[in-house]
């Protein structure tokens, strides 16, 4: 048999999806957006045995409503018959809000299969389900997977090849005697055997008569009991879809009634398949009682990113050294061939100046972002970065912004485009609006190498307490923004915080090597096409004029466009020509800035004590002091970010005016501060 | 009374919500509906952290305020 298996994978944010999904895949997928919307779509192929599957990650979702992107998106996809089989991953140790999404995706009529993830977590914690009497209630077949152990993988991929064409149903046995009060209706129903879900007898009558008028108007109505269902509950899609006369049938929305009643059939399962239920949510319980407590919440956390930046740096500049020497030894072989291949010297300055001195002083600062990527990814698959926003929503609060807020501008450490990205999760679109405008402020990992290099360079002793200081005057400009926007918002407290906290798991090493894999890879991916562009463009505008090759650089057209810059910038201390120009290069790439500067200042490895000491002997030359490159750290920190951020926030603002005012405001920002910050040091250092 | 007044370790049943329509969407879609029961597990300066449905939820000041509940037995 050689037909492709479209299988979904869907289920709750949190229940391990991902990590089931790499565990198929590993990390070849195909990462793109869904079309029209910037909701991201993971796809990966595989064979088992004889069949081969394409697996799609659909987003992680609640519920299967219409009222946000991703629920719609997921409905619309499985709904358009795009999907063979639906894999539901439910998160064993929180089974009973999992399962809501299961009887809904059940109620959809589509082949579903429900994993049972985190199988091992249960078992450690001494709680026991009932394999053979859940499946029997639910009439889906359920396969206990660990995605974290890799068991039971084979098992659920046979049952999709097996269970694809399966619509009809397992014998389903249950009583539905645990609602409260059931009101008598016309007549009694009898679909426990037909129906997994069965509702009072109300919603039945109503179901009934709904489903006949929508057979009558409509001809091919796939799913009619889920059709009259979403009309009981008033889905705007669906009454658009399936318009007709329901007066008298639906006189008000019935959604309610419908969740109570999917949740009282739930808490009837969960009663008869799990045991010992309360036994495993203890120790999570223990550890909040410390992380979210009310006075020591935000010290732990405090000390957690401190810990984070001090191994950033640390360890970081500890594996360094070995880059270091391998692209230096790297960079003298090379120029020895090109001399030996008697290239010409045009060449060797295009190579060695150009390209090795942008690209390889790019990649020494690889192992830093390597660590802030792996404490990033611990952090968010422990379960803590939930907590993190409960935590600190007080604080953002008073920012009016939601505790929730925090978590993209804690992203933006790492990069600023999947945080601005994050900002989704906001249901406000204010409250998204200034979070995008904020986020750009947390120093992400690109601008690391800058401070790095920087005050190495200027601060001796003190370059670790220099480069940190970035971070915390980043999130105090953040913070000033913030309360001075809510100054022009009218409306107030408009902040709301809703999360899910699961439960804390001990990080998944695939799950984390995969995600700081992907981080890597971008950056190397970066430093091997955006970073050697422009690399190769600073190289040629500051190596020519439009008179040819020119040996002085102070004549390129490099120095032109420079020198337009400077009285602008002459304020801010930063009245350079080569910094000027840096700083536009560095709107490529944050980390260009770096490789700018040694470019221009013809330093082949701006990382080892030989290449900094020229670098520093250049800039005296220049005049170029340690207050200037404490004004160059703080305008790196706030300007214009870069192009790939730029175009995460058109993408999220769906506005292009509004984009163009973000730029103009970091912009803005950047000049005031470090003009303020140069100006008062100016005053300070001539008494 | 509002569940911002609730104490922490007690249980709660969900007697009305004033909340928009979204957020109120929102809420049933995770298992907090009318009729609903709840354990309240921590509070901080107004955001509140319970247990409903198998499940721990942080919500924030507002929604804590514009939830009505009463005393329920655990």
């Amino acid at each position: 048999m050689s037909e492709q298996l479209n299988v979904g994978f869907i289920g709750n944010p949190n229940c391990g999806k991902t990590t089931l999904f790499n565990a198929y895949t590993g990390a070849k997928l195909k990462v793109a957006n869904w079309p029209g919307v910037t909701v991201e779509k993971k796809e990966g192929a595989f064979k088992y045995h004889e069949h081969s599957f394409k697996l799609v990650d659909l987003p992680g979702i609640y519920s299967l409503t219409s009222y946000t992107m991703e629920e719609k998106l997921s409905r619309q996809y499985i709904m358009e018959g795009e999907v063979d089989v639906i894999v539901d991953i439910a998160d064993a140790s929180s089974l009973e809000r999992n399962l809501y999404l299961t009887l809904q995706l059940i109620e959809l009529g589509k082949p579903v299969i429900l994993a049972l993830n985190m199988m091992d977590i249960v078992e450690e914690r001494g709680m026991e389900i009932d394999l053979h009497r859940l499946p029997e209630m639910l009439g889906i077949p359920v396969i206990p997977v660990s995605a974290r152990r890799r068991t039971g993988l084979d098992i659920l991929m046979h049952t999709v090849a097996h269970h694809k064409s399966k619509i009809q149903q397992c014998v389903l046995e249950h009583h539905h005697d645990k609602a409260e009060g059931v009101t008598k209706g016309m007549h009694q129903h009898q679909h426990h055997h037909e129906y997994v879900m069965v509702y009072d007898d109300v919603i039945e009558d109503k179901i009934d008569e709904l489903i006949q008028i929508v057979r009558g108007n409509f001809e091919h109505v796939e799913n009619p009991r889920w059709v009259a269902l979403k009309l009981l509950e008033q889905d705007e899609e669906i009454i658009k879809k399936y318009p007709g006369n329901y007066n008298g049938i639906i006189d008000r929305s019935y959604e309610n009634d419908i969740i109570n009643q999917k949740y009282d059939f739930i808490e009837e399962v969960i009663e008869e398949v799990v045991v010992n239920k309360a036994k495993m949510q203890e120790s999570t319980d223990r550890a909040d009682k410390i992380l979210t407590n009310r006075f020591l919440g935000v010290p732990v956390f405090l000390g957690i990113m401190a810990v984070v930046f001090f191994l950033t740096f640390t360890v970081g500049d500890f594996l360094k050294i070995g880059f270091e020497y391998g692209i230096n030894a790297f960079s003298d072989n090379l120029l020895k061939l090109l001399v030996k291949l008697s290239a010409s010297d045009l060449v060797i300055s295009l190579v060695i100046d150009g390209v090795v001195a942008g690209v390889g002083g790019i990649l020494t600062f690889l192992p830093n972002i390597f660590i802030l990527f792996l404490a990033l990814a611990i952090l968010e698959d422990s379960g803590y970065m939930a907590r993190v926003a409960y935590v600190m929503d007080g604080l953002m609060g008073k920012l009016g912004l939601s505790g929730r807020a925090f978590i993209p501008m804690l992203l933006g450490f790492g990069c600023t485009v999947p945080a601005i990205m994050a900002s989704r999760a906001l249901e406000d679109k204010k409250d998204r609006f200034r979070t995008i405008l904020i986020t750009p402020f947390m120093s992400c990992s690109a601008r690391l190498p800058i401070y790095v290099l920087f005050s190495q360079l200027f601060f001796g002793k003190h370059a670790m307490l220099a480069a940190y200081s970035m971070y915390v005057l980043g999130l105090f400009v953040a913070i000033f923004v913030a309360m001075a926007m809510r100054l022009f918002t009218k409306k107030k407290e408009i902040h709301t915080l809703l999360i899910e906290l699961p439960e804390y798991k001990t990080p998944n090493i695939r799950t984390i090597f995969i995600y700081v894999w992907d981080k890597v890879k971008d950056y190397l991916t970066k430093a091997g096409t955006t970073i050697f562009v422009a690399s190769v463009v600073v190289w040629f505008i500051m190596n020519f004029n439009e008179t040819g090759l020119t040996t002085n650089m102070g004549d390129s057209f490099g120095a032109s466009i420079g020198k337009i810059m400077v009285p602008v910038l002459k304020p801010a201390g930063l009245g350079f020509w080569q910094v000027v120009l840096s700083l536009i290069s560095g709107l490529a790439a944050k980390e260009v800035v770096v490789s700018s500067f040694s470019v221009l200042f013809h330093v082949s490895n701006i990382n080892s004590r030989a290449g900094q000491d020229i670098l520093v002997n250049a800039l005296a030359v220049e005049g170029f002091s340690a207050i200037n490159a404490y004004a160059l750290m703080i305008f790196c920190l706030l300007y214009t970010p870069c192009v790939a951020t730029l175009a995460a926030i058109k993408r999220e603002l769906h506005s292009f005016k509004w984009s163009l005012f973000a730029v103009c405001f970091q912009l803005f920002v950047a000049w005031t501060v470090t003009t303020m910050f140069y100006q008062i040091a100016q005053i300070i250092t001539k008494c | 009374m509002k569940l911002i007044e609730g104490k922490i370790g007690f249980c709660y049943k969900v007697e009305d919500m004033a909340l928009e329509k979204l957020i109120e969407r929102r809420l049933g879609a995770l298992g907090l509906t009318k009729g609903t029961k709840l354990y309240l597990l921590n509070k901080k300066g107004g955001s509140l952290i319970f247990k409903v449905r198998g499940t721990r939820l942080a919500v924030g000041k507002k929604i804590a305020e514009a939830i009505f509940v009463e005393e329920a037995a655990s």
